[in-house]
């Protein structure tokens, strides 16, 4: 490789900028930098500490209002990232685990039948999560609920 | 002298260092090599490809590092921690698991190249090896990552891949044991992998490349066909 002169080297710094050169600076600063950014943001909020401990934690969490929530009805509600189902019976708040114990499927409550259905296998539960029919060896674990005031809370994720 | 100011302050950096270590040279004639007009072609990348998702991999890999606990209790929870709560967690995941699959594509597409061309034959003989055993290293961080999630497919692969290992005649049982840890997949079989697959493999992958790399330079690229 031959170096440039130390005469050729003067001349091109007092050259000045011309407008094809200004563009061509512009233009690869902005690529540099784009990249730089878009490399660097998600590393960097990778290794800023994270919002929530996660599924370890059993902290109590509130999903639901209990106007969200009228007598006969349930629905499936995220619980430290967890899967469970809440329902309104007559005699209160009931929460379990929606996962299904056979293959792991969500299960859902049927309103109609007053029962707690998972669609993979025609798999029945009672609302104390105990098996009705189909396949499921164990019964689904139940969370604790509680009510203040409108608020329904559920707390735990066990393991 | 006013010239001094003048120049670009690269080059006042650099020849700062020529002054006290007087690399330039040897330093140029080494990276600068030209590139001969028959190897500027898409198929000639294809090993500085692999370079890449290799050199990807180790950041990747160092990021989730930070978060896993290779036990058999946490390894499955920290990877839904990692997916769900840390920020990006997914994308670095995601960036790790893809380049490992393209890595070992680009491994063999790279191969390819290089018998369809010849570049195997006298005198590369021995890059060519040292090839074949990267391109078997990059196997097994393919094969001892696999395990790493604990989930069912891991454990099951790992299973299904080790019990090869067994079939060999006479130590077979012994290897099978070695590598497992016991004669199952346990938690020792775990921090076994998660050690070859953090600690032994890039450093020995390090060295191959390192030889390859300078293999390469010393005898250049083969000729055009």
């Amino acid at each position: 490789m031959s170096e440039p002169t130390e005469e050729g080297r003067e001349r091109t710094l007092d050259r000045p900028v011309t407008r094809r050169g200004l563009l061509k600076y512009v233009l690869l600063g902005f690529s540099a930098a784009a990249t730089a950014a878009g490399t660097l943001t998600p590393v960097v909020a990778y290794l800023w500490p994270p919002r929530r401990e996660g599924s370890q934690s059993g902290e109590r969490v509130a999903i639901a209002s209990t106007g969200d929530l009228p007598v006969g009805t349930g629905q499936v509600f995220s619980v430290n990232n967890k899967p469970v189902l809440v329902v309104h019976a007559e005699e209160g708040f009931k929460a379990l685990s929606a996962v299904c114990t056979h293959l792991g499927c969500i299960v859902a409550w049927n309103e109609q039948r007053s029962v707690i259905a998972c669609p993979c296998h025609e798999a029945f539960f009672n609302l104390n999560g105990a098996v009705i029919s189909g396949p499921p060896p164990e019964p689904l674990p139940a969370y604790r609920v509680q009510v203040e005031g409108d608020q329904v809370y559920v707390e735990g994720a066990e393991s | 002298m006013e010239n001094t100011a003048q120049r670009r302050w690269t080059t006042r950096v650099g020849d700062w260092f020529e002054e006290r270590f007087n690399v330039r040279r040897p330093l140029e004639a080494f990276l600068k090599k030209p590139v001969p007009k028959h190897a500027i072609r898409w198929y000639f990348c294809l090993g500085g490809l692999t370079f890449t998702l290799f050199i990807i991999q180790g950041i990747t890999g160092i990021l989730l590092s930070l978060y896993y606990k290779p036990t058999p209790e946490d390894a499955y929870d920290s990877i839904l921690f990692i997916m769900n709560n840390v920020r990006f967690g997914w994308l670095i995941r995601g960036i790790h698991s893809w380049s490992a699959t393209l890595m070992i594509a680009m491994c063999l597409a790279h191969m390819l190249r290089v018998y369809i061309t010849g570049a195997y034959k006298r005198p590369r003989e021995l890059n060519w090896v040292a090839g074949v055993v990267l391109l078997l290293l990059t196997l097994a961080f393919g094969f001892t990552g696999y395990l790493l999630p604990w989930d069912q497919k891991a454990l099951w692969g790992s299973t299904v891949g080790s019990e090869i290992l067994g079939v060999v005649p006479l130590v077979g049982e012994a290897l099978l044991g070695l590598l497992r840890g016991g004669p199952d997949i346990t938690g020792l079989t775990m921090t076994r992998f998660y050690g070859i697959h953090m600690l032994v493999l890039p450093v020995l992958t390090f060295i191959f490349l390192g030889a390859h790399f300078i293999i390469i330079r010393r005898q250049g690229i083969s000729g055009p066909l």
